[in-house]
């Protein structure tokens, strides 16, 4: 469980301000949702977190991001490490081109493991925590490409778990999904919850209000508002994020 | 739609007329090349003036001058493939070693030879041989592996590359413990026609590793390898029966090189079968 910070954080994709001036707490082991309209900045505060967002050449970050007090954006932090601590979950599933154990034996053996009963157990605990266990067991050295999508899903959080994260960044974790695998990745976000700091962004508004503890609304590049979940659903502070709620929303 | 049919229509034709050549060419080879076929062929020396000669140290020298070529090639030519995509140079660099690398590839293989011949063979007292050759191949094959690597990696989807850094992977970690396996397949297919491609050639080898073969195997012995022989006995042989010693050289020839393809094929194909690409839900 890591506490995460972000002080007066902006990006920019070349000219295009993607985050203005975001500030927002994160307590450890709490569940925070971010909504909002597509284009508006979601994932990019994501990819922040795990410094992804650097991938992008153009891309420039300012303020401050703590993680447990260490500020991550300093330019000697060790990205494996952060990595490491701070996982992420795509949209659409990644399953790399091996086996079920293999794909979660990844990052495991990335970082050094590779006692092969201890990356049994290890394979195991991820894919029980992933609720998945019951489905592939005894299946592991089949490819993972032959998962449904939902299964892939829960495989990429198994994998994702293995190496002992304690932050989880889920970027629409369950709009590629049909409602019933959706209903499976949410229940196992509300299970993660208390052990993982997780943020998740989706566009389903019922998701938001069903898994998470705080919620925060984005719009062009700015966080309008974050509270408690139930106070957002029900009282929200500003109008814009009551027009969205509503679905007046421009 | 027309329009597209019609082109469709030529470019089936004209493949269909390219096949018939094709066809009409082996079935030539097959007809002289199994008239006078013995599988002694296989394992005799040739012989230059009378009939009855043999292909074994042609045959031995393709082999092995193919295989050390991609052995030399293969790596640097990855090596650079894999710099090309993923270290993501300033991108001046890559469209210029790109334009470079192409540019090489447009090089006649004959003048890949030469060059070869003024370095090894001129300037360093090499003599003709399964060396000089090696190299020459290998010269001619890396930019094709550079630039065919690096296109068959930047096909491994860019979402699987940042699934493995958020796992903390290295970006060199990545390379070797995601991308290079993920494309290994399309690797292999690639290889295969490489492979092909350098069985086949002859001019950058006929002053390289020469016309000639030696009493025994090594890196300093004359170097002839099928493709060479079936040009030297076709323009000069001096044999009683150099019409089927071509054409039982060219049906061999042609046997390894589509055993080279379709085998590669086959392993490729193998891999992902048991990866379970294109296997739709199971449990
Ligand atoms: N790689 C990129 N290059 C340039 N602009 C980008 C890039 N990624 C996102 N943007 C821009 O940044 C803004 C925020 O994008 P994003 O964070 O993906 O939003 P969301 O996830 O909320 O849909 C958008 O205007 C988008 O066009
Ligand atoms: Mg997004």
């Amino acid at each position: 469980m890591a506490a995460i910070t972000m002080e007066r954080v902006s990006v920019w994709y070349g000219r295009v301000k993607a985050l203005n001036d975001v500030s927002l707490e994160v307590e450890p082991g709490s569940v925070l949702a971010l909504i909002g309209p597509s284009g508006c900045g979601k994932s990019t505060l994501l990819r922040v977190l795990n410094r992804l967002v650097e991938r992008t050449p153009a891309a420039r970050v300012a303020g401050r991001v703590l993680i447990d007090g260490h500020d991550i954006l300093a330019p000697d932090v060790d990205l494996a490490l952060l990595r490491r601590r701070v996982g992420m979950i795509f949209q659409r599933p990644v399953s790399f081109p091996f086996s079920i154990f293999d794909n979660v034996a990844y990052g495991p053996r990335l970082h050094g493991m590779k006692n092969p009963h201890q990356l049994r157990r290890v394979v195991e605990g991820s894919l029980k925590q992933a609720a998945l266990w019951d489905e592939v067991r005894g299946k592991l050295r089949r490819p993972a490409h032959g998962l449904s999508g939902g299964q892939q899903q829960r495989l990429a959080l198994a994998r994702a778990l293995a190496v002992n994260p304690e932050a989880i960044l889920m970027d629409e974790p369950t709009s590629s999904l049909d409602p019933g695998s959706a209903a499976r990745i949410e229940e196992l976000v509300v299970h993660l919850k208390g052990q993982y700091t997780v943020l998740i962004v989706t566009h389903n508004l019922q998701q938001a209000a069903r898994v998470s503890d705080f919620t925060g609304f984005l719009d062009r590049g700015q966080l309008i508002e974050l509270g408690e979940t139930s106070q957002i659903f029900t009282a929200p502070r500003d109008r814009r994020t009551e027009a969205y709620l509503t679905g007046q929303f421009e | 739609m027309k329009r597209g049919r019609r082109w469709y229509a030529v470019s089936a034709g004209i493949t269909v007329v390219a096949l018939a050549i094709v066809l009409w060419v082996l079935l030539l080879l097959a007809k002289d090349g199994l008239a006078g076929w013995h599988w002694s062929r296989l394992t005799r020396f040739p012989r230059e003036l009378r009939s009855g000669g043999g292909i074994a140290p042609e045959l031995v020298n393709t082999v092995s001058m193919v295989m050390l070529a991609e052995c030399f090639s293969a790596p640097v030519g990855m090596a650079v493939a894999v710099w090309l995509t993923d270290y993501a140079p300033p991108a001046a660099w890559v469209g210029w070693l790109k334009r470079v690398l192409i540019g090489f590839q447009s090089i006649p293989a004959i003048v890949v030879g030469l060059i070869v011949y003024q370095t090894l063979v001129d300037g360093l007292g090499w003599p003709l041989s399964v060396g000089s050759g090696t190299i020459a191949l290998a010269v001619l094959n890396l930019p094709a592996v550079a630039v065919l690597g690096a296109t068959v990696l930047s096909e491994v989807p860019g979402r699987l590359r940042e699934g493995s850094l958020a796992l903390g992977a290295t970006r060199i970690q990545t390379v070797w413990r995601l991308m290079l396996p993920a494309a290994l397949p399309a690797l292999i297919d690639q290889l295969g026609y490489s492979w092909a491609r350098l069985a086949g050639e002859t001019a950058a080898l006929i002053f390289t590793a020469g016309i000639n073969v030696g009493p025994r195997w090594g890196w300093f012995q004359p170097g002839e390898t099928l493709a060479v022989h079936f040009w030297y006995v076709r323009t000069e042989g001096a044999m009683p029966d150099w019409r089927m010693v071509a054409a039982a050289t060219g049906l061999v020839l042609v046997t390894i090189t589509a055993g080279a393809v379709l085998g590669a094929k086959l392993w490729a194909a193998r891999i992902l079968a048991k990866r379970g690409v294109g296997v739709s839900e199971r449990g």
